[in-house]
Parts: C-alpha cells; sequence; structure tokens
C-alpha cells in the first residue's frame, strides 16, 4: 500500500515524539488538581509502548495531551511534547491541532458504545476520516472504506458500511473505531484502554487485531491499560505510573521480571494470575494520595511497606537499572538498604514461563 | 416502519375517542340553559320539549353513540347562542384561517430564532449570550404571559403608531400578535436547542471526531448541531400547540376573529355544543402534533425502526 512506505522507510527506534518534564493541572471545584507532576517521556518508532496504573494515575490525562483533547478546565502547567519540531503542548486552538490530528496522531477510545457517530452510517463516518487526511472522496473513499472494514475482520462489508453504529455489536463496533483510527493513517496511534469496555473474549480478539495492523500500517502504539496481561502480551516497554508521575520505565521484559519500584512490586504481586485458590487475591493497601495537596517525597511511601525514612522528605530521582530501564525509587540509591522485592513479584518469571499469559485472557480462567 | 406507523396511528386513534368521550360526559353535566337561545323566556315544558328534540333526555351511552355518529359525518353540531341554529363547521371555517396563519407564522419565526439562541448560548456556556438566554427563558417561563401580553399591545402599538386591534388590511397590526404568539415558542426552543447542544458536544464521539482530524466548524456543523436537532424535530408540533394555547389569549386581545378568541367567546356565553366542539378541535390537534412529532423522529433518527431490531451482540 503507497501510504505505507514512508513508515518501512524509516529506521524502528528513532525517537518520535519526546515529552519533557510535564505538568498537567485540572481545575476543580475551586482548586488546583495537580494531574501530572512532571512527566518525562520518549516514544519511539514503531514500537508499542504501554503505559499502566491504577484509575486515576494520570494515564489518559497524560496522552490527551498528545492530541489535544484535554478536558476545558486542565491546563499545561510546564513542560514540552515535541513532535516533528513542534511543540504540542504550546499548541492552543484547534487550528494548531489540526495541523497533528488524523493524519500524525490518532487515538482508539475507551468507549467503543460511545465513540462513534449514532445518526452516521459507519461508511460515512470512515469515508469523513478518509477525506480530511488523504484528500479521498466519494467512490475512492467508499472503496477504501471498504477495504479498511475488511482489514479490520468486519464481514460483508458492502452491507456493514451502510449500517448504523447501533446495528452492531460491542466489539463490531471498537472494530469501526479501529477503521477509522486507520483511516487517518496516523503514524502514532493512541490506544486508550481499547479493550476495557468488551467482554473477555472480545478483548482477546481485538488486542491481536492491533497488534496486527501495527505491522501491516507501520504503527507506533501507546497502549494506556491498568490491565497488567495486556501489557504483557502486545508491549515492547512499559511505563508503570503512580499519582501523576511515572515511577518505573523499561523494557516490558525488564519491568516484569526485574521490578525496582515498590509500587511495580505491589500492582505485580496483585496479578490475579498469581493468586493461589482458595487465598484472598493480594491488594495494595491504602489509596491513592490526594493530588489537591502537594506531595512531599514519594507518593508511594504511605502505602508503602519498605518506605525509607527519606521516601517521606524527599522526592526520589530516577535509578538506572539499565541503559532501557529505570525507576524512580530511593532503594536504587548506593545508600539505601538492600531490599529484596516480595517472592510474588519475583514468581512472574515462572509465570510467564508456564505460560499464564500465552493466551491471555483466557490464561486468567484457570 | 409501516408497522411502526400503523401502530402509532392505532394508539392515537384510541386516545381521541377517550377525550370525546370525557369531553362530552362533561359537558352535559353544565347547566341547561347552555342549550337555548332565549332561556329565560321559556316555560319548564318548552324547555323539556327543546331537550328531547335534542335528544339530550335519551341516556347517556345512547346520546354518546349517537354523537359518534354524528363525528363520522363530519357533522359538529348547531351552534345555539353564539350564532343560533347555524352549523359549527361553517362558523370554524370561517376562523380556522386567522388562526392557522397567525400560528404558523409565530412558529416559523420561532424555530430559527430559538435555535439559533440555544446554540449561542451553548456554544459558550455561562458566557454573556447563555446568561441573557437564561434571564429570558425564566421569564418566559415565570411570568404569565397575560402580563407581558398586555404590556407588548399597549407600549408596542403606541411605539409603531397603530391601533390597538388588528386589522385585516394592515399588515403592520399582525406583527404584535404574532411576536406574542413566538416568544414563548423561542423560550422553549432556546432552551431544549440549548441542553441538547451541550448533551451532544461533550459526547464521546465528538472527541473521535475531532481526533480524527476534522475540523473544528464541521465538527460543529456535521456532528454537534446535526444531532442536536433531531430531538427538536420532536417539539415543533408541541410548539404549534403552545402557539395555540397562547392564541386564545392573544386572539381576544387584539379581537383577530379566530378560533382562540371564539373558545373564550363561546364559553363566555354559554354555547355547550360550540364549547363541546372547539374542545374536541383542539384536542385532535394536539393528538395529531404528537403523532407527527413521533413519525418525523422515526424518520429522522436510524435508531427508531421499531418493527425489527437487528442488534446482534
Amino acid at each position: 500500500m503507497a501510504f505505507n512506505e514512508e513508515f518501512v522507510a524509516e529506521p524502528a527506534g528513532d525517537v518520535v515524539l519526546s515529552i519533557r518534564d510535564l505538568h498537567v493541572k485540572f481545575r476543580l471545584r475551586g482548586q488546583a488538581l495537580h494531574a501530572i507532576r512532571g512527566v518525562s517521556l520518549e516514544v519511539r518508532r514503531r514500537e508499542t509502548l504501554a503505559i499502566v496504573g491504577e484509575s486515576g494515575a494520570g494515564k489518559s490525562a497524560l496522552v490527551k495531551n498528545l492530541c489535544g483533547l484535554l478536558d476545558p478546565n486542565g491546563w499545561i502547567d510546564g513542560g514540552s511534547i515535541m513532535y516533528e519540531g513542534m511543540d504540542l503542548a504550546a499548541f492552543k486552538s484547534e487550528r494548531d491541532w489540526s495541523r497533528v490530528r488524523g493524519k500524525h496522531i490518532a487515538m482508539v477510545t475507551q468507549d467503543p458504545m460511545a465513540s462513534l457517530n449514532p445518526l452516521k452510517t459507519v461508511g460515512w463516518q470512515i469515508e469523513e476520516a478518509l477525506k480530511y487526511n488523504q484528500r479521498l472522496r466519494g467512490a475512492d473513499a467508499r472503496r477504501r472504506a471498504l477495504e479498511l472494514l475488511a482489514d479490520v475482520g468486519i464481514p460483508d462489508t458492502r452491507r456493514r458500511s451502510r449500517q448504523y453504529p447501533h446495528e452492531f455489536s460491542g466489539g463490531m463496533r471498537q472494530r469501526v473505531v479501529i477503521a477509522i483510527a486507520l483511516a487517518c493513517s496516523p503514524r502514532i496511534l493512541i490506544c486508550d484502554e481499547p479493550t476495557t469496555a468488551l467482554d473477555v473474549t472480545i478483548q482477546a480478539q481485538i488486542l491481536r487485531l492491533i497488534n496486527d495492523l501495527k505491522g501491516k500500517y507501520g504503527l507506533t502504539l501507546v497502549y494506556i491499560t491498568h490491565d497488567l496481561g495486556v501489557v504483557a502480551n502486545v508491549a515492547d516497554r512499559v511505563a508503570v505510573m503512580y499519582a501523576g508521575d511515572i515511577v518505573e520505565l523499561g523494557l516490558c521484559e525488564e519491568v516484569f521480571f526485574d521490578p525496582r519500584h515498590p509500587y511495580t512490586w505491589a500492582l505485580l504481586s496483585s496479578l490475579p494470575q498469581l493468586g493461589v485458590r482458595k487465598q484472598e487475591l493480594r491488594a495494595i493497601q491504602g489509596t491513592p494520595p490526594n493530588l489537591f495537596q502537594p506531595i512531599r517525597g514519594d507518593a508511594f511511601a504511605p502505602r508503602n511497606p519498605w518506605a525509607l525514612e527519606i521516601d517521606f522528605q524527599h522526592r526520589p530521582p530516577y535509578g538506572e537499572v539499565s541503559p532501557t530501564h529505570k525507576a524512580r525509587t530511593w532503594l536504587l540509591d548506593p545508600r539505601a538498604p538492600a531490599v529484596e522485592p516480595p517472592p510474588a513479584a519475583r514468581s512472574i518469571r515462572a509465570l510467564f514461563e508456564r505460560g499464564a499469559f500465552a493466551e491471555y485472557p483466557q490464561g486468567g480462567k484457570r | 416502519m409501516l408497522l411502526y406507523i400503523a401502530k402509532r396511528l392505532g394508539r392515537a386513534f384510541v386516545s381521541l375517542c377517550l377525550i370525546i368521550i370525557v369531553v362530552f360526559v362533561l359537558l352535559r353535566q353544565m347547566p341547561i340553559e347552555g342549550y337555548f337561545a332565549s332561556f329565560d323566556k321559556m316555560t319548564p315544558i318548552q324547555v323539556e320539549n327543546g331537550l328531547r328534540k335534542l335528544g339530550l333526555l335519551d341516556p347517556l351511552p345512547a346520546q354518546l353513540l349517537n354523537f359518534f355518529g354524528q363525528l363520522a359525518r363530519g357533522n359538529l353540531g348547531i351552534s345555539t347562542r353564539y350564532r343560533q341554529n347555524y352549523p359549527i363547521s361553517r362558523i370554524i371555517a370561517q376562523k380556522a384561517p386567522f388562526s392557522l396563519r397567525f400560528g404558523l407564522i409565530a412558529v416559523g419565526i420561532s424555530i430559527p430564532l430559538g435555535l439559533g439562541l440555544g446554540v449561542l448560548m451553548a456554544r459558550r456556556k455561562g458566557g454573556a449570550w447563555d446568561r441573557m438566554g437564561t434571564v429570558y427563558i425564566v421569564f418566559m417561563q415565570a411570568v404569565p404571559s397575560a402580563i407581558y401580553y398586555l404590556f407588548l399591545q399597549l407600549y408596542g402599538t403606541q411605539a409603531l403608531n397603530i391601533s390597538l386591534l388588528y386589522n385585516p388590511d394592515k399588515w403592520q397590526t399582525m406583527v404584535l400578535p404574532v411576536i406574542s404568539l413566538a416568544m414563548p415558542s423561542v423560550a422553549y426552543f432556546a432552551m431544549w436547542m440549548r441542553r441538547y447542544t451541550v448533551d451532544e458536544a461533550n459526547k464521546e464521539y465528538i472527541k473521535l471526531a475531532r481526533v480524527k482530524g476534522v475540523p473544528a466548524m464541521a465538527v460543529w456543523f456535521r456532528h454537534v448541531f446535526r444531532n442536536a436537532v433531531v430531538p427538536i424535530v420532536q417539539l415543533i408540533p408541541n410548539s404549534l400547540l403552545l402557539t395555540l394555547a397562547g392564541s386564545i389569549y392573544v386572539e381576544s386581545l387584539y379581537s383577530i376573529p379566530g378560533m382562540g378568541g371564539l373558545m373564550v367567546d363561546v364559553i363566555k356565553r354559554q354555547d355547550n355544543t360550540m364549547v363541546q366542539a372547539l374542545v374536541i378541535i383542539f384536542a385532535v390537534l394536539t393528538i395529531v402534533g404528537l403523532l407527527l412529532g413521533d413519525l418525523a423522529m422515526a424518520l429522522v433518527d436510524p435508531r427508531i425502526s421499531l418493527a425489527k431490531r437487528t442488534e446482534a451482540r
């Protein structure tokens, strides 16, 4: 396909998008909520980057800045987002954003039931994306729309393209949303929890589909999820977010097999796949911090059984484990006492080798 | 689709029959002098003969059956006091065009004005338009229409330097009654349009439309506005009814020889058969209006197919 060539020609692994020390705040009931507290992150060409964390960690708030979808009560309070020489953090108007939306950065949203216009046919909605991003109109657009529908695994495309969203099931709608995103022919595709609203069997299909399309269309994927099973299956690199900050970042294997931040330990220990029959599943104690108040020290310290005294005083810097792996914890400081990660977090590798994630999400049923 | 229309028509017919029964039975409870032009001068025997002749001494179910038969033949009855022994349908045929003209013009101008105001209000929530519009809507809802109708008539005619009453030969005299009739409808459309626009603008699919690179104005017109107007379609017949209600007062205020003024007149003169005929006509209009609203909705919204569901989940 013609529009794929440019991707194929470019080497994988270059930095395409780089976020530097980003701060995002929201005004809620007269108070400022510090949702993103100095995040730096690079997205590399044709990688799959997964951003994980519990609800409210700031995953969505972070990626919404990449396509100008920040809610009106939110604003960028410092930092930069560089993409192709443009600073997305400085974009103000819809006009600015129209330069990157679609063709450069597209998004698959969370809820397929709500993300399609109920009064337009599915074909029309794909053709609209083609019109603005690939200048295709009329019969050309129609033909391409049918191809895209076939690409995302929708049978009987001619008839289906004339139907309205309410005539599609949830999984089928998510396929349509993906087809719309592909119609933009984006370089970076953001998938904001693309499978949370779907049932388990459909989830696996959609994940496989996105993965296949990534190869076919040369996409760079940014996945947001709170499902570590999804991450294990699809991600090249993983960023773990907690309280508006990236606490650990590394290659998928590094974060899963050699986690360094106590929050990552806790997160991994609470994987349901680690559960033992007839025993209560492990959960992280306490609740995330209140981001209306300034955070002192490490945001995870109050819930962290391994917290050091300094964790309550000073925010830890990133400690480098390998050139690709870093974690924001004092435990990596040379002066810190040696702390062993909990046994559950260390048993992830064994879990992998047993194939617990291989057929995810069915794996969870054992 | 046809099945849906048939079902909806059937329901409309049933409610119409029920309304006719209720109106008929209620009006039989009115004082009997309403059936005679000069009740005061009649002897009790004359009254009884008169009632018998009108069939009003028959048992109620028989009267009702007669009445339905009469309606089926398009006969609304004979006026007794308003215009003695004159067929009511003829009176209405003379009056209806006036009401229709005023009503349609009023609704015709209130749709664009109301929708425009609603969109302006929704585009910047809490902005100047929104605040002014809200004041207007609240005023229209809270203040009895009689008050602003009267003020409009008094000061309006003075300002325009025209006569207080409607004169069919002078178009200028149409302006104030039409404005009076349109004012509540504008508020009604603006209120709902603002609400639907805000609803649609916050929906998830608008985000997807923006993120797929559709320019802001196109998102606004093709997605937000287009979808917000759909439920408004259902309100149009309703707004016709609103002007109908308004016309009862406005027409008598400007002495427009229409149906609304007629209603007030015949109630004052206790012309029982005419009150009955007019109430039934207004009821028919209401039911037809609601019916049209539902059918129009089914036309513009693909989700309403009702006959068959092809949801495959």
